[in-house]
């Protein structure tokens, strides 16, 4: 099976060729993989050097980490690569932005009111979780669509604060 | 005298003081919130009690249920380890109005450490250096906050006079900057201390925070532990400490100096038990007195590591009447100890709180590691509490033992689940100036970029995630190839045999 996997600005062509092989960018090498304890740890031997590595999908990206190093994986197969290129026309970036809650927490405060224009860094909400202020700021310059809270909201984890448009 | 003792804490100083009372013989008596029944506290302890929701201020700051919690297990003193009450006059006078033990010191100690102004005027008065700052004028408004400022001088830090763990304080550059710093670190304190009375101090550049260990027991002894080099902070929470101090290293007369001093502090209060003086030192190794901590630290374990001293069981013994274990001139110090506080918080991403279930937990073993925690495979991190789940600390003869040491602990530490500030601890140690002792208080906020640097291995990131994807892939293949075979596993081989023949 092929792959195009990027990490970055780089782009690997990878194949998997069987249990014990994989060819990266045209060189092949042979391998033993398995997951330890059943877990997301993953434990790599390359012609006798060992790696383990946790290794995780999160919002369509994976999270490689390795030796106190975070790698953000994208990895499409044949298959994907196809449909992402010829779908690409009908992906348009949405202008709209749901900020979420990354944690649960405690809605301390809002500085920002619907309508307003907000610049990329303004603090949209200021969330209160584990003892510490956390201030969760625009990502880019937009306008407050909605406000879906209110001061002293309790908040659950990936609750959608609020909305630019 | 007591033989029970009730646990008003909970996370690993819980843990850790269980462990120093079992070690004693003492019964123990745990205390927990809604949200920590599973909590490694509860289970460790001979007996515990649920005392609220989750949320601190109805449980774990419950004066009154905790003591009611002790009588009713006959408990008969309290250890409140670090945060929640232990920092309270009013808990330790509740204890003692009970006719329970506090193990700690007086609750007029407490109150005279626990307001800045008062604590930096008690140094004064004792011939102790402090930084200038406004503290003398009592609690202020902002107006005249910002019209003292410019006396004070630039750039100076706005914190809460009741303030503590880096929370509501603001480093501030310019009268500017004043007024949104003062709302701030006001809304910030009103949250954490319940009291918004904040006072102005010049920030001291390029200084190290260094603080040295007391104990102090009732027959008037006063010895110190040295010192701890706790100047790896981002914005001023401590993430590493490390004992001795590299800066203070073989000067012994500077050692010598600044623990006579912090014992000084102590006697000028009457203090007993177990305190830290926290010291600001120049690069002239001029110190100024910070604050004092009048309880147990989260750092504590590395000046165990190099005085072979229990502070815990010390604090115990000390509680119950008795003569420190050891005079000054028997406190000796032996090679060099280093801790790293993992906090489940994603390094990555700001440092965001990351709250989630552990589903793996291998804790590095070996010689000359530690490992302080209290969470284990399985457990849920509430979201109430503070997000330090685990301290590693590594002991070596010498500090490049010590921190050869940790990168080999960091790297055995597997916690799956949460995010967590081991990554960040990983490259710290692989920073030449960190490894070199060169650095202060600003090092990690200022100078410390690890995000910037080129990741070593992209390759085999790649390799490993396309592995992973395969591996997943072909099993979820896998899964819906055997529904579509509708024939059974036997029926499958008789056919197989049939056709063989």
């Amino acid at each position: 099976m092929k792959y195009i996997t990027t990490v970055g600005e780089k782009t690997y062509a990878i194949e998997v060729n069987d249990d014990q092989h994989v060819t990266v960018d045209g060189k092949t090498y042979e391998i033993d993989f398995l997951s330890v304890g059943d877990q997301s740890i993953y434990s790599l031997l390359i012609a006798g050097r060992s790696y383990e590595a946790h290794v995780e999908l999160t919002n369509e990206a994976w999270q490689v980490l390795h030796a106190g190093n975070l790698y953000e994986v994208i990895v499409m197969d044949d298959r994907a690569q196809r449909l992402a290129q010829a779908g690409g026309g009908t992906l348009a970036l949405s202008d709209e932005f749901s900020l979420k809650a990354p944690m649960p927490g405690l809605v301390v405060s809002s500085p920002v009111d619907i309508g307003q224009e907000v610049e990329k860094g303004d603090i949209l909400v200021i969330l209160e979780s584990m003892k510490m202020q956390n201030e969760l700021k625009a990502p880019r310059t937009n306008t407050v669509a909605s406000m879906r809270i209110k001061d002293d909201d309790s908040m659950e984890q990936n609750q959608i604060l609020v909305v630019l448009n | 005298m007591f033989n029970k003792v009730l646990v008003a804490n909970r996370g690993e100083i819980a843990v850790r003081i269980l462990r120093a009372c079992h070690e004693l013989g003492l019964s123990t008596v745990a205390v927990f919130s809604e949200a920590d029944r599973s909590a490694l506290h509860v289970r460790f302890a001979g007996e515990a009690y649920p005392i609220g929701p989750g949320p601190a201020r109805d449980s774990y700051l419950r004066i009154d249920k905790i003591l009611d919690v002790a009588q009713r297990a006959g408990a008969g003193a309290i250890h409140p380890g670090y945060g929640f009450l232990a920092e309270s006059p009013e808990f330790a006078q509740a204890c003692e109005d009970a006719g329970i033990t506090f193990v700690g010191p007086q609750p007029s100690s407490i109150a005279s450490m626990g307001d800045k102004a008062v604590a930096r005027a008690t140094a004064t008065r004792a011939g102790v250096p402090v930084v200038s700052g406004t503290e003398s004028e009592g609690a202020l408004r902002d107006e005249d906050l910002l019209a003292l400022a410019p006396e004070v001088g630039f750039p100076l830090l706005a914190k809460a006079r009741s303030g503590g763990g880096g929370k509501g304080m603001r480093e501030v550059h310019t009268l500017d900057e004043l007024p949104a710093a003062l709302t701030a670190a006001r809304r910030e304190a009103e949250a954490a201390f319940g009291d918004g009375s904040l006072y102005l101090e010049r920030l001291i550049s390029g200084a190290r925070h260094i603080e040295i260990q007391i104990l102090a027991d009732a027959h008037g002894n006063v010895v110190h532990l040295g010192e701890r080099e706790c100047s790896i902070q981002r914005r001023h929470q401590k993430l590493l400490e490390e004992a001795p101090s590299v800066f203070v290293a073989d000067d012994m007369a500077l050692r010598q100096a600044m623990g006579e001093v912090a014992c000084k502090v102590a006697g000028a209060v009457g203090y007993i038990n177990a305190g830290t003086i926290e010291f600001l030192v120049d690069e002239d190794k001029s110190f100024y007195f910070l604050e004092m901590n009048t309880r147990l630290q989260v750092e504590h374990p590395v000046t165990e590591l190099v005085t072979g001293i229990d502070i815990v069981k010390e604090q115990i013994r000390i509680a119950r009447g008795r003569k420190l274990s050891r005079e000054q001139h028997e406190v000796e110090l032996n090679g060099w100890a280093v801790e790293c506080r993992i906090n489940a918080e994603d390094p990555h991403k700001n440092f965001m709180p990351s709250i989630g279930t552990i589903t793996t937990s291998i804790v590095p073993t070996g010689p000359g590691v530690r490992v302080d925690t209290g969470v284990y495979s399985g457990y849920t991190i509430p979201p109430f509490y503070d997000s330090m789940i685990s301290k590693v600390i590594c002991w070596g003869e010498t500090r490049g033992e010590a921190l050869l040491r940790m990168r080999r602990a960091l790297d055995e530490y597997r916690i799956v689940g949460v995010k967590t500030t081991i990554p960040f601890h990983q490259n710290l140690l692989y920073s030449t100036r960190f490894m070199a002792g060169r650095f202060n208080t600003r090092f990690v906020d200022e100078d410390f970029h690890p995000e910037q640097k080129e990741l070593p291995n992209p390759q085999l990131a790649a390799a490993l995630a396309t592995l992973v994807a395969h591996r997943q892939g072909r099993e979820a293949a896998q899964i819906v190839q055997r529904g579509e075979r509708d024939t059974s596993n036997w029926k499958w081989v008789g056919r197989w045999e049939r056709m063989r023949r």
